[in-house]
């Protein structure tokens, strides 16, 4: 499939619009600076409207993984090319993009939440152009990495959303946003210095024969990798089950688990959200950690599937420390924030386990929940935004009876803390039934210990309700107002998602279907 | 007879050498190591003539000592007071310096004696070498010959540099 | 008796016009009062066109002057890297020795005598050359890091400078003593030609002595304790081409002593090699994150990136070679961009260099904090920046020729690094002044350090128009 405007193809377009975006902003006069905002919310826009384009015109039956085939929207073009070398070989890094059933949700959750994200952006006062400008650098390497191929082209995006979001939390964070934008950063460059070294391996380790010229190259195509032909006798990652495959796997799982995060790699998180604006915690929460479950998914799995199955059981034990410590952590919060944060800890530790499921229902819920909690925790944030926004404060201490004096927001917050506590109805409840339903039929007493996670969620999220919307309103807050417009059209979207998806998943579930039985299929051979 | 005349020669250079060598670098008083160089060039020059090397050591007695050493003669007894100045000759690290030392002569012995040295016979000795050096600073060499004019004006700069009365702030 | 031919005059042509150029300025500089603008724009002249002799020399493939040097290729690619050094330097220079009262004469002259000894340094096949060349930049080095002569630490960077270089001096040429010794000749084409001598115990202790004066003059550790205090004493500009001149012919000529003579192919020698470039790798960046003084953390930086670059030599494959000669490009775009706007920001009698000193440049002079930081992310690696592009080049080699262990390292280590270099940037765009004093921006010295930035960016998005033609150059 197909589809071009000015010859060039739809993934690029929704790949680099932002940085055309970038360049206009760069031209604003200093006056004009506010024009800045419309810029970015244009772009968006159209992203959001590529994205539907996506989401129409995708071929379901399809499924991609491993094939180039199946791969859809496909851009081939040689980038980086370097003729023959006599010690070397030829070195060809190409430009190639394409989407398939677990890539569309990520590329929709991130024209949705980017779209979101500026909204909740409008109130920044501080060097708005400066501001706006990293926001669509960011934008650029997020889609990016959720359409690239090629592992070389999927490191650069993935770096690339280092620099934009360093700055966005280090200019226009909180008080400790210093600390929080230094740690942030080291900890992710730790990740990829990783993923850096897994890839080199890689490349040295997989041959394809060039089909024009019939001379083997060395080739950083992340599908020639997945295929255990194409790696070299004697190579350092050849064959199954090797010590350095089990090296390299563990090196990319680490470098991806610091992203997601997993226990223990996840203190970064808590830090970052917390002085971070919060358009940025949106899009950390929403889209960056999904880059983490996303890269395990397309990267680590159906590369390194033997090793994947060999340490499958502590892949589902860090899930499931995640799932019962981010909760019990979440719980001991007194900042309003922090609590979100760790309850991203704690949700995203179902992804792990419904991926270290590795069976259909498992993954599907995997990805869902990815889906899902990148809505239902961006529409936290902004709930926890626009308190602060009022009130300058967080801390939950100082809250309680906000229902009365706010009635429509207390009502979408009362949508979003019953989606994350896994009310069935709401779409929280599907991803999380899957992923345990899932895991159970290969880790029986972690599922079963892991749920109760459910129950901490559900004791915290109600506890904190109760502390801050219920009850007698301090006098200081007489005066507050209720949602405005602008922070409506934030989150009734999000709202109208998590209903719809919660009582009919199917138009999600088939999008990646075909996909997620073919890694399952891929990874089960081994 | 001829041979241990020879060693008996090279020895007594070889030990000139060092000794003055050593005084150069640990006497206190200034004029004295400057005074001990004169020997140590001298010793060199010897050891070069009997390698067969008339042309360097005619050159190291002209060039050093009665160039560079005079030169330096009388900047030290033209230098007001220098002469009863104390030098500091103490060493800051010696453990690291004696350990660096050390494995460096050691490395230097053990390849003296692993190598299998090649024994030139004397015919091979050419009878004057000023000739062929003279041939090859015009021949095949000219480029390094002009190149060190290069250097000898950096160094004139350099030294002009020094020379100069500091400039003051305009 | 013919000595030379014409062709090895056109074929030095480069090397030709640069001195032809330095005595020039010498004599402008002698005859005119007030010449300070005319040796300015008659070294840039002359300069440009060494440029255009090398531009015309480097499709030739040939040595000169009886195997002497080596013409066109390789030479002439290193030329106008040199030269392009040369240039921004120069442009830097000018506003930046106005504003410290520090225009004596013979500096333009002895920037270019110094280029014309890294010239030599990339076109030599006689070890002889490298020697010539090496004295040549190192003596103007000297001279050139004692102009602050009134200050003490101008006068301890000249002095430090000077004793360690000589003392490295002596470790080469007694390397090469032995190397002639077993070879009967300093030529390194017909010292490559002679296998049996390879394994000789003298020939390879001459090696690793060349080895010891090489890591001095590129400040490797155990050989990098000059670098810190000669950084920080010299000029800023001076420090600029130093470093990155003074490294990228330091290079080019360790690259050819050790790849024509093919002697990298002993085991031992690489080893040697590679832990020399692990240690830089590791004190440089250790040391690196305790420094205060922005000119002393490039210093600690560039021993890091000489170990980076040894990687690539100890890998002794095409690959790493090639590495090295991009990340040479690359590191210098970086550091003349980075000790251009320092030169631009520091203050009369070199104030504003501590960390401190920056904070909130990012609000009061926009375009320069971003092109700091800029140079600090392509110093670190990310891309899409030219110092991304190199380092995984040179890992890359390492990792091929089985030396992971040197590859994990380095990309560690880069990661610590990552911390100091962001330190600058958390100063400039996290803390708030403490200054209010305006900052004058010379226009050339700008524009040269813009034009450095679009390189960096150029070379790092699309590295293969500059990599096609390095990996025809050995």
């Amino acid at each position: 499939m197909q589809f071009t405007f000015l010859n060039i193809g739809i993934l690029t377009w929704l790949t680099f619009l932002p940085l055309v975006g970038m360049l206009c902003i760069f031209f604003l006069p200093q006056k004009k600076s506010q024009l800045a905002k419309w810029i970015t919310l244009g772009c968006t826009t159209i992203q959001l409207l590529l994205a539907t384009i996506i989401y129409i015109k995708f071929d379901r039956t399809l499924a991609g993984v491993n094939s180039i085939e199946g791969m859809q929207f496909k851009e081939i073009f040689p980038w980086i090319s370097i003729n023959s070398t006599e010690w070397f070989g030829k070195i060809s890094i190409q430009y190639f993009l394409g989407i398939d059933g677990l890539s569309v949700p990520m590329i929709l959750l991130t024209a949705i939440i980017s779209f979101i994200a500026v909204l909740a952006s409008w109130k920044i006062e501080k060097s708005v152009k400066g501001y706006f400008s990293l926001f669509l650098l960011l934008n650029t390497g997020m889609f990016g990495v959720f359409v690239a191929l090629d592992f070389f082209l999927f490191f650069i995006f993935w770096e690339l959303m280092l620099l934009p979001m360093y700055f966005l939390i280090g200019v226009w964070g909180g008080e400790r946003r210093e600390y929080a934008a230094v740690k942030f950063f080291l900890y992710t460059l730790f990740g990829s210095v990783l993923i850096l070294l897994v890839m080199l391996a890689l490349y040295f380790s997989v041959t394809v024969t060039d089909a024009i010229t019939g001379e083997k190259m060395h080739t950083f195509n992340m599908l020639a990798m997945m295929n255990p032909q194409n790696f070299e006798n004697n190579s350092l990652l050849f064959g199954l089950h090797t010590y350095w495959r089990y090296i390299a796997f563990i090196a990319l799982f680490i470098g991806f688990a610091i992203k997601l995060p997993l226990f223990p790699f996840h203190t970064w998180l808590p830090d970052a959200h917390v002085e971070a604006p919060t358009a940025i915690s949106v899009i950390l929460a929403g889209i960056l950690l999904k880059m983490g479950g996303y890269g395990l998914v397309r990267i680590a799995l159906p590369i390194f599937p033997d090793a994947a199955i060999h340490y499958v059981y502590p892949i589902a034990f860090l899930g499931f420390i995640n799932i019962v410590y981010g909760a019990l952590c979440a719980m001991a919060q007194k900042d309003f924030k922090k609590l979100i944060a760790y309850s991203s800890v704690s949700h995203m530790g179902i992804v792990v386990l419904g991926i270290a499921a590795l069976n259909t229902q498992g993954m599907v819920g995997a990805m869902l929940q990815m889906f899902n909690h990148g809505t239902i925790t961006a529409m936290l944030f902004v709930i926890v935004g626009v308190l602060y926004d009022r009130t300058h404060t967080r801390q939950i201490s100082e809250f309680g009876g906000l229902m009365n004096k706010m009635p429509k927001y207390s009502a979408l917050v009362v949508i979003a803390f019953f989606a994350s506590l896994g009310l069935p109805g709401l779409s929280g409840f599907i991803s999380e039934a899957f992923s345990f339903l899932g895991a159970f039929q290969t880790h029986q007493w972690l599922t079963i210990a892991s749920t109760s996670g459910i129950v901490l969620t559900a004791a915290y999220m109600l506890w904190t309700f109760q502390r801050v919307y219920l009850g007698t309103l301090p006098e200081k807050w007489n005066s507050l107002q209720d949602i405005s417009k602008r922070e409506l059209l934030m989150l009734v979207p999000l709202a109208i998602i998590i209903i719809f998806l919660g009582i009919y998943p199917t138009p999600m579930l088939e999008l990646m279907n075909t996909s997620v039985n073919a890694l399952v299929e891929m990874v089960k051979v081994k | 007879m001829f041979l241990q005349l020879f060693d008996i020669i090279f020895y007594f250079f070889a030990t000139v050498t060092l000794i003055s060598a050593g005084i150069v670098v640990f006497s206190k008083n200034i004029v004295r190591s400057a005074f001990s160089l004169v020997f140590t060039f001298f010793g060199i020059a010897g050891l070069y003539v009997l390698l067969n090397a008339d042309f360097v050591a005619v050159a190291q007695l002209f060039v050093y000592v009665g160039g560079i050493l005079v030169l330096l003669l009388f900047a030290v007894m033209l230098t007001q007071k220098i002469s009863n100045l104390q030098m500091k000759i103490t060493t800051l690290h010696p453990i690291i310096a004696i350990i660096l030392v050390a494995s460096l002569i050691g490395v230097l012995c053990g390849i003296v004696r692993m190598n299998d040295w090649r024994i030139i016979t004397i015919s091979e000795i050419p009878q004057s070498t000023a000739q062929s050096i003279g041939k090859a600073l015009i021949t095949t060499h000219i480029l390094p010959f002009e190149i060190i004019s290069v250097i000898l004006l950096v160094a004139i700069i350099g030294a002009a540099m020094l020379a100069r009365k500091s400039e003051k702030k305009s | 008796m013919e000595f030379f031919s014409k062709a090895d005059l056109i074929g030095t042509l480069p090397l030709l016009v640069v001195f032809g150029c330095s005595l020039l300025l010498l004599l402008l500089d002698a005859l005119f009062k007030d010449a300070k603008k005319l040796v300015f724009s008659v070294g840039i002249i002359g300069m440009l066109t060494a440029i255009g002799c090398s531009l015309y020399t480097f499709p030739l493939s040939a040595t000169a002057f009886s195997d002497m040097v080596l013409v066109g290729g390789y030479a002439s690619f290193f030329n106008i890297l040199f030269l392009t050094i040369g240039i921004i330097v120069f442009l830097l220079s000018y506003s930046y020795l106005e504003k410290q009262h520090y225009h004596l004469k013979e500096f333009y002259t002895l920037i270019v005598i110094s280029i014309s000894g890294m010239m030599l340094m990339a076109s030599s096949a006689d070890l002889i050359i490298i020697f010539l060349g090496i004295e040549i930049m190192s003596v103007c080095f000297y001279v050139l890091a004692g102009y602050k002569r009134i200050k003490v630490e101008g006068n301890e960077a000249a002095l430090k400078y000077f004793l360690l270089g000589a003392f490295a001096t002596g470790f080469l040429l007694y390397g090469i003593a032995l190397i002639y010794g077993t070879m009967g000749t300093t030529n390194l084409i017909r010292i490559s030609q002679n296998f049996d001598a390879f394994s000789h115990p003298l020939y390879l202790a001459g090696w690793g002595l060349l080895l010891i004066g090489f890591s001095f003059k590129i400040a490797a550790v155990p050989f990098h304790m000059w670098a810190p205090d000669v950084y920080e004493g010299s000029l800023t500009t001076v420090t600029a081409l130093m470093s990155t001149g003074g490294k990228a012919a330091a290079f080019s000529s360790f690259i050819l002593a050790f790849s024509i003579p093919l002697s990298m192919h002993n085991e031992k020698l690489m080893m040697v090699i590679a832990i020399l470039s692990a240690a830089s790798m590791l004190i440089g960046n250790v040391f690196g994150l305790a420094q205060k003084n922005i000119k002393r953390m490039l210093a600690y930086s560039s021993i890091a990136h000489a170990g980076y670059m040894l990687v690539g030599l100890a890998s002794g494959t095409k690959l790493g070679m090639d590495g090295i000669i991009f990340y040479l490009i690359s590191y210098s775009l970086t550091n003349l961009g980075a000790f251009g706007i320092i030169s631009i920001f520091e203050k009369e009698n070199g104030g504003n260099l501590s960390y401190e000193d920056y904070a909130g440049l990012g609000s009061r002079k926009p375009i320069l904090a971003a092109l700091l930081s800029l140079c600090m992310f392509s110093l670190v690696g990310i891309p899409p920046f030219a110092g991304f592009i190199g380092k995984y080049y040179l890992f890359a080699s390492a990792v091929q020729s089985n030396l992971t262990w040197l590859a994990i390292i380095g990309v560690m280590t880069s990661l610590v690094s990552t911390y100091y270099y962001l330190r600058i940037v958390v100063y400039m765009y996290f803390r708030e002044s403490q200054q209010s004093e305006l900052i004058f921006v010379p226009s050339l010295a700008l524009a040269s350090v813009v034009l450095v930035s679009i390189g960096i960016f150029i070379f790092g998005i699309f590295p293969s128009l500059i990599l096609n033609v390095i990996q025809n150059l050995l």
